[in-house]
């Protein structure tokens, strides 16, 4: 009864006239940011944070959340018409959404890939409204250890299953931390690494360096890749004669496809660390080994798009849960939305549902229309977005840098912050190079302070004894399922590889 | 180039280290554990994983091949340094107009009216709604915008 009580305070909040409008601005900025390549929803979220700094914060997160989770239907529609998909998790799209189109079915993969983002997103919301209060309620038995051993198996786990190589994975952890620990500290009140500057006694604001890494960086990598050169040649058309809508053998199809996708996205989105990526990657990876045609993936077989699709959207959706109930982000993306609603005054964490549940609800009910709206601007707005994937990237990419630099300054008004986001797009371009995980520092800056913070008072508590970690029975299960989802996490690479080769 | 950036960032993890053990305390006047605790682990574990990777690189007889548009990319991040060099001198507005201007003359040549409009209606763009309808801060120059 409580739970509908709470669903319904959500929808009050949801639905006035100022926080719809945010709501379809949100999920319209998402489906573009979606769209462009090499400008993911962290750097856009990092960005637009400034933006909202007069709105009223249930709006403005709703609005931020909405650019979240958008992103995740816009970036599909590039993997279908340019095999060039617009997100990482977008990729297990292009395998069999490309030759769809390339056969002239472009029109059912769009409308199919749509179906899919929206019952895998919609399924994750109804999973967050019956989990995300008895989760915030088991949260609340967590101590320091708890809380450490949570930070680590979110960065174990992103470390493991993203990237080519754990250790530059774990070396951007570390740097991470390294930056996280720039400052005053804060149990004793000795400056670190501040050599003399009064800038840095508040320690490394991680919006520039979200910015930096994941605009300006990743702008970089494009333009190093000839992105500006080589454009858009590669859109398929759609063509005015041809097919729109998908057949019912395609729905028949895939019901199970949509189904297995959805659960399968959810409980990785869940898992602090893993993502949207790596639940479309596993989701193709099953899609084949079920199918009684397997030989048909990646020549265009339609349950090997929805399966991806519903799980990347469900584990947008899934990334919510840790966000709201536990304030650990899972993705560099999540992260973003936590800065924005500390910078609102609101502590995401076991207390936040019971202490501002208008806020909480107003956000889950928000979920629930944001994907009714994308679902509607995915089917009939899609010439429009047709018409921005041709849009040239040597005049996108001079523009969203100026966005980027001039965002960065509004926020503090600070030069010195200007120059740390060009500082990290540089080192975020050598990284991308080299094969270094940006995502892995942005979430170790993040999680750091609280790492450390957790690390110290558990020692504190134990005197110094680390067998506090497995003597507490919730820790012990952390542990577990920690190496659970290591093992599993390796398991999830040697699969990935089988279904990219 | 990776092992270049390796050896720069071995650099880097090295003074940082160098600092927790030389600089910082590892327990506070209380007793407890004080500032250097963490970015010690934090310093050893950096300077190990790093010196191994850059070992490892070093080892490779063949390296991989570096190829990529390095011109245009050095370029733009050039133009981006003076873009955030001018914000204070110039005025965000200013600013952005005329870095703009050179970018698009890079990477939009033969274009020249595409280049003038874009060059001019989104720095007005952008400057209406930070300063004039969020009232966030964008750099003044010495015209007062």
């Amino acid at each position: 009864m409580d739970l509908f009580a709470n669903l319904w305070l959500g929808f009050t909040v949801a639905v006035t006239p100022l926080n719809l409008a945010y709501l379809f601005a949100g999920v319209m900025i998402g489906m573009v940011v979606g769209i462009i390549p090499g400008f993911g929803p962290a750097a856009a979220l990092a960005v637009l944070l400034p933006i909202t700094f007069g709105m009223e914060p249930a709006g403005a997160v709703i609005m931020l959340a909405a650019i979240y989770y958008g992103s995740q239907y816009g970036g599909t529609i590039t993997s279908i018409l340019l095999n060039t998909p617009g997100e990482s998790s977008s990729v297990a799209s292009t395998f069999d959404g490309y030759p769809l189109a390339q056969q002239g079915r472009a029109g059912p993969a769009l409308v199919m890939q749509a179906v899919a983002s929206f019952v895998g997103g919609t399924f994750g919301v109804v999973l967050i409204t019956l989990l995300a209060p008895p989760f915030a309620q088991l949260a609340r038995s967590f101590g320091p250890p708890e809380f450490f051993l949570l930070v680590m198996m979110g960065l174990a786990t992103l470390i493991v299953m993203i990237g080519g190589n754990w250790r530059l994975g774990l070396v951007s952890a570390l740097i991470g931390f390294a930056l996280g620990t720039v400052g005053v500290d804060l149990e004793t009140g000795n400056s670190r690494y501040t050599f003399g500057s009064a800038e840095l006694i508040g320690g490394i604001d991680f919006i520039p360096v979200a910015i930096g890494l994941f605009g300006l960086g990743e702008l970089y990598y494009a333009f190093w890749s000839g992105l500006h050169v080589t454009g858009s040649g590669g859109v398929v058309r759609l063509e005015k004669g041809g097919r729109f809508w998908p057949e019912l053998r395609d729905y028949v199809e895939t019901r199970w496809s949509l189904a297995r996708g959805s659960l399968l996205g959810f409980v990785v989105g869940v898992l602090p660390g893993a993502g949207a990526t790596v639940a479309s990657l596993m989701s193709y990876s099953i899609e084949k080994s079920v199918s009684r045609t397997p030989e048909k993936f990646g020549k265009g077989a339609m349950a090997g798009l929805v399966g991806p699709e519903a799980a990347n959207n469900a584990a947008s959706s899934g990334a919510m849960v840790p966000l709201l109930t536990l304030g650990i982000p899972g993705s560099a993306a999540t992260a973003v939305l936590l800065a924005a609603f500390i910078l609102w005054g609101l502590t995401p964490g076991p207390l936040l549902m019971a202490q501002k549940p208008e806020f909480a609800w107003g956000l889950i009910a928000s979920m629930y229309l944001g994907n009714m709206a994308l679902l509607a601007l995915n089917i009939f707005a899609i010439p429009l977005f047709v018409q921005m994937i041709k849009l040239p990237y040597r005049l996108l990419a001079p523009s969203v840098i100026v966005i980027c630099t001039i965002g960065t300054y509004s926020v503090n008004g600070s030069l010195i912050e200007t120059w740390l986001m060009l500082a990290a797009g540089v080192a975020g371009f050598f990284m991308r190079l080299g094969g270094f995980s940006p995502a892995a520092l942005v979430l170790a800056l993040v999680l750091g302070p609280l790492a450390e913070q957790s690390l110290r008072q558990s020692l504190t508590i134990s005197s110094g004894s680390f067998a506090i970690f497995v003597e507490r029975p919730v820790s012990l299960t952390l542990l577990c399922l920690t190496a659970a989802l290591l093992a599993g996490g390796i398991y999830a690479r040697v699969s990935q590889r089988r279904a990219i080769s | 180039m990776r092992a270049g950036f390796l050896a720069g960032l071995l650099a880097a993890a090295c003074g940082y280290a160098w600092i927790a053990f030389a600089e910082l305390a590892w327990l506070s006047s209380a007793g407890r554990l004080g500032p250097a605790f963490f970015p010690r682990l934090i310093g050893v574990a950096l300077v190990a994983l790093t010196a191994w990777s850059l070992g490892d690189e070093l080892r490779r007889r063949a390296p991989e091949p570096v190829s990529g548009h390095g011109r245009v990319t050095a370029a733009l991040a050039v133009l981006s340094a003076l873009f955030v060099a001018a914000l204070e001198p110039l005025g965000g507005l200013l600013a952005m107009l005329a870095y703009l201007a050179a970018a698009l003359a890079l990477l939009n040549r033969r274009r020249t009216l595409q280049n003038v409009l874009l060059a001019t209606l989104l720095p007005a763009a952008i400057y209406l709604v930070f300063r004039v309808w969020l009232n966030a801060a964008v750099p003044r120059g010495p015209f007062g915008f």
